[in-house]
């Protein structure tokens, strides 16, 4: 076995080899992350829901699960997350605090990253019905209309006291791949009773 | 396994440790971004705020619009107890849009309103009375023409809306309103008020029953207050309120002639500084020392004459299409306590909803008090509060001994105002009467109120129906209370109102209601022409009680002779006559008598007329005399369309101010003191707006929601992650002389390793 010679030009392709490595494992830990934080949540949420107590994913975690997204256009279920300080957008929609609960008067602003919870939202048309389940029981919600603003001219104002919404952001363009300015945002209004 | 589950921790705990200086480059944090953003001071202002206006929350969520500002000018013209009001409304259009201005505002409880006006520039286009349905079919159409119009409606008959169509952009456009009033005299005290704030009203929340016959079943809504949305105008939060003299927000301006008829001693206000000057012995003019002043309380004016030169009596009159009005307001003689005083029950009934807090609540449990020291012991009293829900102290009227005056002082002392205002429950409660044969015994219900509820229709109906042999005198509490319920509730209830509005003067308020309360009342009075009876009104004449005088209007076909007043007191029969030839020729008095008809004919429906026949009578006088009545409407319309086909109109309603003295939260509750005072962070910036009327401001940022990175990015990062893999594998591949397949997996796997363990350390 010959002995190996490790010139400069092998060490700094190992370094590369090993950075890349790295790098993709951390990039495909991402989905992964979300994908088992859901899993995990969903226990919670059964926790949470037959207990009436809130109960957290897994026993550090700063967030409970609020709510459970239906999609059923899209054949898409997600449960949304208590607001933690950006922390929680990693593991799953999350229902922005300064935002009114599901089916108050005003708008429930849910966030969610593009390319993992809400990369389904470019299917999502108007007159599309969304369920929102919470602890209050389940109401449905249909979609009115979309639209691209600023992240800072968002035009969502949640105590507005008007006909309960849920506002569903993500970032924009849906394709892109790095960060932007503008946020894709799609309105759902309660739906109205049926005359019965 | 420990090494996996020490990296989950790590990673499901803190964002990724590993993202490292390469992914930071490209990875820009919301936070980051939140710096850089423009300055974000909450202003709730949209895009399209110009300055000199005021925001209100529009019924479109999210949405601000900017009202009129409205200042009125009152011009009153007092002769004797006649008064003719003039008062104009200038509605200022601070937007670039056309909008329509709709204003709910106070007017005496009797006001005959009979004129309208628009005054644009130097034209005045004069109102016609229609039908109320018809009246806003024609301001409707001109609205929509893009004609100016104005409607003057009647809510209730203290409470009235204009609406203006088609102001221009930047635009001021006035209308004026003329009403008939006459002066109330006390005590040998004159005075007239002029209300300048509709205070926020409770309505009782409707009820649903289940009717059912043989075929179907249904829910049947009724609704105690079927116009609430009407008489309830929006409320700027005091927090809001433009303050000093720039920025008042509702301006109100007085100029007053007072023409008493005979010398005047004094001329006072307890609710404003005034300036008065004297033309000479018997008029003067009044203006206000503050000139603008806030529309937040009534507007008082009193006067009196010279002790020695104050006539007995007052006639007025006017001739109208052939037919003879007269007005009549006469002092009768003293009451004086003749023989022994009689034992009553006497039921206090204080008022503790949100509506009474601050002052207001002092001043009800002072006068209580206050009534309470005056009991006999040989009298029976009991106490009952309410709010949305009522307590009655005994459980029955009880002896006024000092035992119950001692709890009762003490049930009185603790009440907090709070919460709604159930009247019903309590009036009927208070109108229970377990002695109702004992004709020796006086009872009386003092009920001690604001008003400030919608129902009233409720209320009367309940005080007609089970009165029996009680008397119902009314209090009125605080800087605006509804004289309108209060004056007609103590009318159908053969009592008589009080007001008890200034909370330093409780002592000497309430000695008017002891005075009533205690002393003799004169009952079936009466009023003769030589031809025989007289159409007069109030019909039937009130009782009378200490202090008060007798006020009529009545109609004859050919007013001469004598007039003749009669009426029993204590068991005796007095009698009084007039020379009708005395009487001054006054304009104004066919409205009184008009106005006075079409209350007579609203009250007879509590006492069995039919609805129809009701109706019948109101709108009949209404169209006669030319009267805003709950029938009838003023609408003018101007004849040359304003607004350019194409522009769109926008209806703005003009918020109320909160009476001066009421707390916000007690009266609507915290959430939506919350939710008015939401944007009270900036009122300094809203404020600036209104009162720099002229200088162009940029509009300040609304208040968004500021949305958070959404973008992961983990593709790209796997992207750059493969991409390094591979450029490495290239370097590699091209040095493969060197290594050893199983060298490079050797390689390959040891720094993974490494990284684990190095990752473990951390």
């Amino acid at each position: 076995m010959k002995p190996i010679n490790l010139s400069t030009r092998s060490l700094s392709a190992l370094a590369l080899l090993v950075a890349g490595a790295l790098i993709a494992a951390q990039a495909l830990y991402i989905p992964a992350k979300a994908q088992v934080a859901q899993v995990l949540m969903s226990s919670a949420w059964e926790r949470q829901l037959s207990s009436g107590d809130l109960a957290r994913p897994w026993p550090w975690a700063d967030f409970t699960p609020t709510a459970r997204l239906s999609f059923p256009a899209q054949h898409q279920t997600v449960l949304a997350l208590t607001d933690a300080a950006g922390e929680s957008l990693a593991f799953g929609p999350t229902l922005m605090a300064a935002s009114v609960e599901p089916g108050a008067r005003g708008v429930a602003v849910f966030a969610a990253h593009r390319d993992t919870h809400f990369a389904f939202l470019k299917s999502v048309k108007p007159g599309d019905p969304v369920t929102v389940e919470t602890a209050n029981g389940a109401r449905t919600f249909t979609v009115t209309h979309a639209e691209v603003v600023r992240w800072d001219q968002s035009g969502i104002v949640p105590n507005d006291n008007g006909p309960p919404r849920i506002a569903l952001v993500t970032c924009w363009p849906l394709e892109a791949k790095t960060p932007g300015p503008m946020r894709y945002v799609v309105w759902a209004e309660l739906s109205r009773l049926k005359a019965t | 396994m420990e090494q996996m589950s020490t990296l989950t921790r790590n990673g499901l705990r803190t964002r990724p440790a590993l993202a490292g200086a390469l992914l930071a480059a490209t990875c820009l944090s919301p936070s980051a971004l939140a710096q850089d953003g423009p300055r974000r001071d909450g202003t709730v202002s949209k895009s399209e705020v110009a300055s000199g206006s005021l925001l209100l929350q529009a019924s479109t969520p999210g949405r601000y619009v900017e009202a009129p500002l409205v200042a009125a000018d009152v011009k009153m013209n007092i002769a004797g107890p006649v008064i003719r009001t003039t008062l104009t409304q200038r509605f200022t259009n601070p937007t670039d849009k056309w909008v329509e201005g709709v204003y709910a505002f106070p007017l005496p409880e009797d006001a005959a309103v009979d004129t309208l006006k628009i005054v644009i520039g130097d034209r005045f286009i004069e109102g016609d009375i229609k039908e109320r349905q018809e009246a806003r079919i024609i301001y409707e159409q001109a609205a929509a023409n893009g004609q100016r119009a104005g409607l003057v409606e009647e809510e209730r008959p203290n409470l009235f809306t204009t609406s203006l169509a088609n102001i221009g952009p930047g635009e001021t456009v006035a209308i004026q309103i003329e009403y008939q009033d006459k002066a109330r005299l006390d005590n040998g005290v004159w005075s007239t008020r002029f209300p300048l704030v509709i205070a926020p009203r409770y309505s009782p929340k409707p009820t649903f029953g289940l009717t059912a016959d043989r075929t179907n079943r249904s829910i049947a809504v009724n609704d105690p207050v079927p116009d609430r949305g009407r008489i309830t105008p929006p409320v700027l939060h005091p927090a809001h309120e433009p303050s000093g003299p720039e920025g008042l927000r509702l301006p109100v301006n007085f100029d007053i002639s007072l023409e008493a008829g005979v010398p005047i001693a004094d001329i006072s206000s307890q609710s404003h500084g005034l300036v008065v000057t004297k033309a000479d012995a018997d008029s003067a003019t009044v203006t206000l020392k503050d000139g603008d002043v806030p529309a937040d309380r009534d507007f008082i004016l009193s006067w009196k004459a010279e002790p020695a030169k104050a006539p007995t009596a007052s006639l007025f009159r006017e001739e109208r299409n052939g037919e003879d009005y007269l007005l009549a307001v006469v002092n009768p003689p003293a009451i004086k306590v003749q023989g022994q005083r009689r034992d009553r029950e006497t039921i206090f009934v204080i008022d503790n909803s949100g509506s009474m807090s601050g002052e207001s609540m002092d001043q009800a449990k002072q006068g209580l008090l206050l009534a309470l020291d005056r009991l006999a012991p040989t009298d029976e009293f009991n106490v009952i509060r309410f709010d949305d829900t009522m307590d009655m102290l005994f459980t029955t009227a009880v002896s006024a001994n000092e035992q119950n005056l001692a709890r009762a002082r003490r049930f009185v002392s603790s009440l907090e105002a709070n919460g709604g205002t159930e009247m019903l429950p309590a009036l009927r409660a208070a109108l229970i009467d377990n002695d109702k044969s004992n004709t020796e015994e006086v009872r009386q219900v003092v009920f001690i109120t604001d008003g400030s509820i919608g129902n009233e229709d409720e209320l009367f109906s309940a005080i007609t129906g089970s009165l029996g042999r009680s008397r119902l005198f009314t209090v009125g509490i605080g800087s605006a209370p509804n004289a309108y319920f209060m004056t007609r509730a103590a009318r159908q209830g053969r009592g008589t109102f009080t007001y008890m509005d200034d909370v330093t003067k409780v002592t000497e308020q309430s000695a008017k209601l002891f005075a009533a309360l205690e002393n003799p009342v004169m009952t079936d009075l009466a009023v003769k022409l030589p031809a025989g009876a007289a159409d007069a009104y109030p019909s039937p004449l009130p009782d009378l009680y200490s202090g008060e005088p007798v006020t009529l209007v009545l109609r004859a076909a050919d007013l001469k002779g004598d007039l003749t007043l009669s009426g029993r007191l204590n068991g005796s029969t007095w009698t009084q006559t007039f020379s009708i030839a005395d009487a001054a020729s006054t304009k104004g008095v066919a409205q009184l008598w008009g106005r006075a008809k079409i209350a007579g004919f609203e009250e007879s429906r509590y006492s069995g007329m039919s609805l129809e026949d009701v109706d019948k009578g109101v709108l009949t006088t209404a169209l006669d005399f030319h009267l805003v009545s709950r029938l009838t409407s003023l609408v003018a319309v101007d004849k040359t369309p304003a607004r350019p086909a194409g522009e769109a109109l926008d209806t703005r309603q003009i918020a109320s101010m909160l009476p001066k003295g009421w707390d916000f939260g007690a009266v609507f509750g915290p959430q939506a003191e919350a939710r008015a005072l939401r944007f009270d962070r900036l009122p300094d910036t809203v404020m600036q707006k209104i009162n720099a009327r002229a200088t162009q401001e940029m509009p300040a940022p609304e208040q968004d929601l500021a949305l958070p990175g959404t973008a992961s990015m983990w593709e790209l990062s796997l992207a750059f992650g493969l991409g390094l893999i591979a450029f490495g594998a290239a370097l590699l591949r091209r040095g493969r002389v060197l290594i050893s397949p199983r060298g490079l997996a050797a390689a390959s796997v040891g720094p993974m390793r490494t990284t684990s363990v190095d990752r473990s350390k951390r």
